[in-house]
């Protein structure tokens, strides 16, 4: 009958409430904690003979995985614990663990999730290393100007270096060889014009022309594409970056999104866009279903496995024969903890992600290499990705997509684009959409 | 509550079950028994409660005081007043999505009452074999996680999909489209999924309410000469308006509160026309890093559901 003497029961409550108070003690903090003041950190280039062992968080694999297995080859003393997280979680506990005590060395960067680590001084400016290196010849510059950002974190392409990317993605148009040689349609389109062409003349012949992934980011990153054609790159950079005066509400928008919404007119890419995921606006591409889509290298991999031979790439192309050699692109990029004890080696293995062993690696791994002169010797549809890709990285062609430009921009790109197929959101009021996401940010 | 819980697990009902001729003792250690039993009935409690407090309440308390903050997550917290309510209310998104939730309630609380009635006032006493099987079968959308029911409704709306096959079929070929993505009937389309989840949780609770009443009741009524409909009216449905009502609560809140359906199927597109209120709330928290602003409309939507939920409780309400 009596399962518990007084003095257990009291231990029991005792123990309870001990519980109770570690868990809400946990809920209550974070937003007390102080930024970490900076550090004074011995910058050198030379890695210790010693065993050193750093974490590294990571939600991109590949290229993460054997990019560190090919470091940690190079330095047998240093072991690096790789970190996996799916990126949906990943874009969401990464802020709270690299504010933890037990921070990840190295994590992977995302703008995004992460630029608040930067007024919280979690993460390091690695300024130092980048002259100590001389990352400025070794990474493209388009690349690390996205990565660099005022303390605030609100302008970037200024200020201090906060990453350095690993492997760099680029948006052009794949095409179905065999549904375009059936429409008539003989050469790669060399100008926006024979694009357009190329597009009615596949609708003339019953096919869609395009497959469109907008109910995620396919849509806009469709209208980015025809944007870095349209518009003037120096105005788009400003305006991501987060310059003062910086608009989108100019010709050159006006004019991509304008040709978007004569696009969905023509039907060139089905009315069920809206309602299609990119993972499934890949899929039908890739069954046939379309001639073209408009999408990152990301993308190469898939293809290349089921469409063999028969797919093909090429950039956006620019309205004159004279290509601008622009296009959107983005980076799988690395940060350094402030609370790291060994700065200089993570930062021995940003290094290496410039290394012509690197390269390769990032190429295998279907990205596009940060050393752009690395002999590469892909063929097929990856050859022609790097066809493209090179002149644009020497060209410092690389920009960044639009969602960066204000944290809450995504949610304005997604439903604005889906507004402008459906036929419910003019051009001004799209892009004054944009533009307020913008001013909320920045301060019109 | 304290003296609820302590009188319901109180040991004099079980004592006086086993005999009198205990009793007198019974009697006799009565006071401190009672109080040792008080004791023992917060022991008993204390586990859940002590979950209860830190997973709902303490979290619930700390996002009112959120709501008051300016926070990124990382940062020194600031305090912003009544700046984050007044943001709030000043953006016409909200009104949207609050209109939108409210539309839901009609497809994922109403439509699957009455389908619930239906089902019960089919099956009950009436079928004796196969119900397990249509239990299981009606069931089923409430085990299955919502983001396999969204990512599967988003592929049988698609163009091609099952639903546009079968309207095909039927001669219905006219009006297929991608439903999701259709800017005026994307909502409904999305509501739809609701009805199909919640009309067997419904019915379940229907059959579990309707299996109480005295089956001389439906006697007295068949010899009163009241037909299947009759019955049906003034036999089984009184008998299951306490459920009612718990099925009205418990699906009002998933309409108002409902996030995962539609974050899988449409993520408030296109366009917009599918946000609801627990959307906005993710993207503010984790696409915009403003967890202050996120706190601010959750608790206006937490007020929202609670405004709603009373409301049906006051009009289904016992007269007696």
């Amino acid at each position: 009958m009596h399962m518990t003497t007084p003095g257990r029961w009291q231990a029991l409550v005792a123990l309870g409430t001990a519980a109770t108070l570690t868990l809400t003690a946990c809920a209550g903090t974070g937003g007390t904690t102080a930024p970490a003041t900076a550090k004074k950190v011995d910058v050198s280039t030379t890695v210790p003979s010693d065993p050193v062992t750093l974490t590294l968080a990571y939600s991109n694999d590949p290229p993460t995985k054997t990019l560190v297995d090919a470091f940690t080859k190079l330095h047998p003393n240093v072991t690096i614990k790789p970190q996996m997280t799916p990126f949906n979680d990943y874009v969401k506990s990464i802020k709270l663990s690299m504010s933890s005590d037990s921070a990840p060395d190295i994590a992977q960067y995302n703008p995004g999730a992460m630029n608040s680590l930067v007024p919280a001084g979690l993460i390091l400016d690695l300024g130092p290393w980048s002259k100590a290196y001389g990352w400025d010849g070794k990474f493209p510059p388009a690349s690390l100007e996205v990565l660099s950002s005022d303390k605030a974190a609100k302008r970037f392409g200024t200020g201090g270096l906060y990453a350095a990317p690993g492997a760099l993605s680029v948006v052009g148009v794949y095409y179905n060889k065999e549904i375009l040689s059936k429409a008539g349609v003989k050469d790669v389109p060399k100008t926006l014009g024979e694009f357009e062409a190329a597009l009615a003349k596949v609708k003339g012949a019953g096919q869609t022309p395009l497959s469109l992934g907008a109910l995620q980011v396919g849509g806009f990153h469709l209208w980015n594409a025809l944007l870095n054609v349209t518009g003037d790159v120096k105005a788009y950079r400003s305006w991501v970056y987060g310059e003062p005066g910086g608009t989108i509400e100019n010709p050159g928008a006006q004019k991509a999104t304008k040709m978007l919404m004569d696009w969905a007119d023509k039907g060139y890419f089905p009315e069920s866009a809206n309602a299609t995921a990119d993972a499934d606006a890949l899929a039908n591409f890739s069954k046939g279903k379309s001639a073209f889509l408009v999408t990152g290298n990301w993308a190469a991999t898939t293809l290349e496995t089921e469409m063999k031979e028969n797919v093909g790439f090429f950039l956006m192309p620019s309205e004159s024969t004279t290509p601008l050699n622009v296009a959107s692109g983005a980076s799988v990029a690395y940060a350094i903890s402030a609370k790291s004890k060994y700065p200089n080696v993570a930062a021995a293995f940003l290094d290496f992600l410039s290394s012509p062993e690197a390269a390769k690696i990032e190429f295998d791994g279907g990205f596009m290499p940060v050393d752009t002169k690395a002999e590469l010797g892909a063929t097929g549809l990856r050859g022609d990705i790097a066809k493209a890709f090179t002149p644009v990285a020497q060209n410092n062609g690389i920009v960044p997509f639009p969602d960066y430009a204000s944290p809450g921009m995504i949610d304005k790109l997604t439903p604005g684009v889906q507004g402008l197929i459906s036929k419910k959101m003019t051009a001004d009021d799209f892009l004054r959409s944009l533009q307020e996401s913008w001013d909320g940010h920045h301060g019109s | 509550m304290a003296r609820d819980l302590t009188t319901s697990i109180s040991p004099p009902r079980a004592t006086s079950a086993r005999g009198g001729e205990r009793a007198a003792g019974s009697r006799r250690v009565r006071r401190p028994h009672w109080r040792g039993g008080r004791a023992r009935g917060w022991l008993y409690v204390f586990p859940a409660l002590a979950v209860y407090l830190g997973f709902a309440i303490w979290p619930a308390l700390n996002t009112l005081r959120l709501s008051f903050l300016n926070w990124d997550g990382i940062l020194p917290a600031t305090s912003a007043g009544l700046d984050n309510y007044i943001k709030i209310f000043r953006d016409s998104a909200l009104y949207e999505a609050i209109l939108h939730s409210l539309v839901l309630i009609v497809f994922f609380s109403f439509i699957p009452i009455c389908v619930g009635l239906f089902m019960t006032a089919l099956l009950m006493g009436k079928v004796r074999r196969g119900m397990t099987f249509f239990r299981i079968v009606f069931f089923l959308p409430q085990v299955l996680p919502l983001v396999a029911v969204g990512i599967t409704w988003r592929w049988l709306y698609s163009d091609t999909g099952v639903v546009n096959q079968l309207l095909d079929l039927v001669g219905l070929g006219g009006i297929t489209r991608a439903w999701l993505g259709d800017y005026q009937l994307a909502l409904v389309a999305l509501g739809f999924i609701g009805t199909w989840a919640m009309s067997g949780l419904c019915m379940m609770l229907f059959l579990a309410g309707a299996q109480k009443i005295d089956p001389s009741l439906y006697e007295a009524a068949t010899l009163d000469g009241a037909n299947s409909w009759r019955q049906f009216l003034h036999v089984t449905l009184p008998g299951v308006r306490k459920e009612i009502t718990i099925a009205g609560v418990i699906t009002t809140i998933a309409a108002l509160a409902s996030f995962d359906l539609v974050f899988t199927t449409t993520n408030g597109g296109p366009a917009g026309q599918t946000n609801v209120p627990a959307l906005l709330v993710y993207r503010l928290a984790f696409n915009e890093g403003d967890i202050g602003g996120a706190s601010a409309l959750a608790v206006v939507l937490t007020v929202l559901v609670i405004a709603v939920v009373s409301a049906i409780r006051y009009f289904t309400r016992d007269e007696s």
